[in-house]
């Protein structure tokens, strides 16, 4: 199962739409709080986060993901509008939080989404 | 930010706001693309991912960062084969056949890999738009050679007029109601001025070239000795 956290309504069913149709069940979450409430019905195998949140940011849902000892190994994708070089200050912190990999949204087709997310050990379709 | 006033900021703020729309279009298109009832969708997410990559490059170019670039050895003909490929269906519409010169064995130049990478893909959007004969199909070349300076890499075409008297009017006309770049482009050429602004940030402005007795404008990038492998 994949957590996909997406603010923009239009865009989660896109993406949720085109990850659903090569086989992955998706749970959409538009906030970071509903994400973490989410995460106590079901453990994801991978989290596709956009950090810009309405309310808690991203990186905060983050700190909060990453203090409970169950979620701490949840692989964690960021697809986002900003761009990687925004977080220059923070890409050691980034990678301590187990953000495995970074997608500028804009230049990110479905395709390659899909693929990259194929490429995850876990999430391979078999 | 604070190098621009309020207007500078309305107007990055609209562009940065601009992405969320066009990637919704370009998104949807996409999706729609993968049914064989909905084919024009793939020219419809084309053009989408076009504009957000003018609006990046537009977004780059004003940038501070652009004071201090960081450069790193690039395989330019890498770079021009990337774009040849991310605009072969966009040149499709518009009659066009993109070709790819590359002479020689060509070492990597210094640049920086995100302002190359867009601004040969706005430069060459530019190219295929100013196709003046839509009913024949038209040429278009990215080509790279060296020179006594260093690697010349450029887009050229059929288009007459291209010359160093239109490239400096162009320059003092950008941003006015005249049409800036007649003889390439109906409206502003918007992607042909953030091509060059991103250059010239790398030092390596847009001039006038010429390439199998095409005309166009190419960029003159300084190789890189640190990773020199063949002798330039």
């Amino acid at each position: 199962m994949i957590l996909l956290i997406e603010p923009d309504l239009v865009l989660a069913k896109i993406y949720s739409n085109a990850l659903n149709a090569v086989g992955y069940e998706i749970t959409v979450m538009g906030q970071a709080q509903s994400a973490i409430l989410a995460l106590d019905a079901q453990l994801p195998d991978l989290i596709i986060l956009e950090p810009q949140l309405v309310g808690h940011s991203g990186i905060e849902f983050l700190y909060e993901l990453r203090s409970y000892a169950d979620l701490q190994n949840i692989p964690v994708l960021m697809h986002s509008f900003v761009q990687l070089e925004a977080f220059n200050q923070s890409r050691e912190v980034l990678r301590t939080l187990n953000v495995v990999g970074y997608l500028y949204k804009p230049q990110t087709s479905l395709q390659q989404l899909i693929t990259l997310v194929q490429t995850m050990p876990k999430l391979a379709i078999k | 930010m604070e190098r621009f006033d309020s207007r500078q900021r309305l107007l990055i703020a609209m562009a940065e706001q601009l992405k969320l729309p066009l990637l919704q279009i370009a998104r949807t298109a996409e999706q729609a693309g993968t049914s064989p009832s909905f084919q024009q969708s793939n020219t419809i997410s084309s053009t989408a991912d076009i504009a957000l990559r003018m609006i990046d490059g537009y977004l780059l170019s004003i940038l501070p960062v652009q004071d201090q670039l960081p450069l790193e050895p690039i395989l330019v003909s890498a770079v021009l084969q990337d774009t040849a490929h991310r605009l072969s269906k966009v040149a499709s519409d518009y009659n066009c056949q993109i070709e790819v010169s590359i002479i020689g064995r060509q070492a990597p130049v210094m640049a920086n890999r995100k302002n190359i990478e867009i601004a040969y893909t706005l430069l060459l959007y530019a190219f295929i738009q100013a196709q003046e004969n839509p009913v024949t199909i038209q040429r278009v070349l990215l080509a790279t050679h060296k020179t006594p300076n260093g690697l010349e890499a450029g887009i050229f075409g059929d288009q007459k007029g291209i010359n160093n008297e239109m490239l400096r009017r162009a320059r003092a006309l950008c941003g006015s109601a005249r049409q800036p770049l007649p003889f390439m482009s109906s409206s502003g050429g918007a992607g042909v001025f953030i091509a060059d602004n991103l250059l010239q940030a790398m030092n390596a402005p847009l001039h006038i070239a010429k390439h199998q007795k095409l005309n166009g404008l190419a960029a003159t990038l300084l190789p890189s000795y640190q990773l020199q492998f063949t002798k330039l």
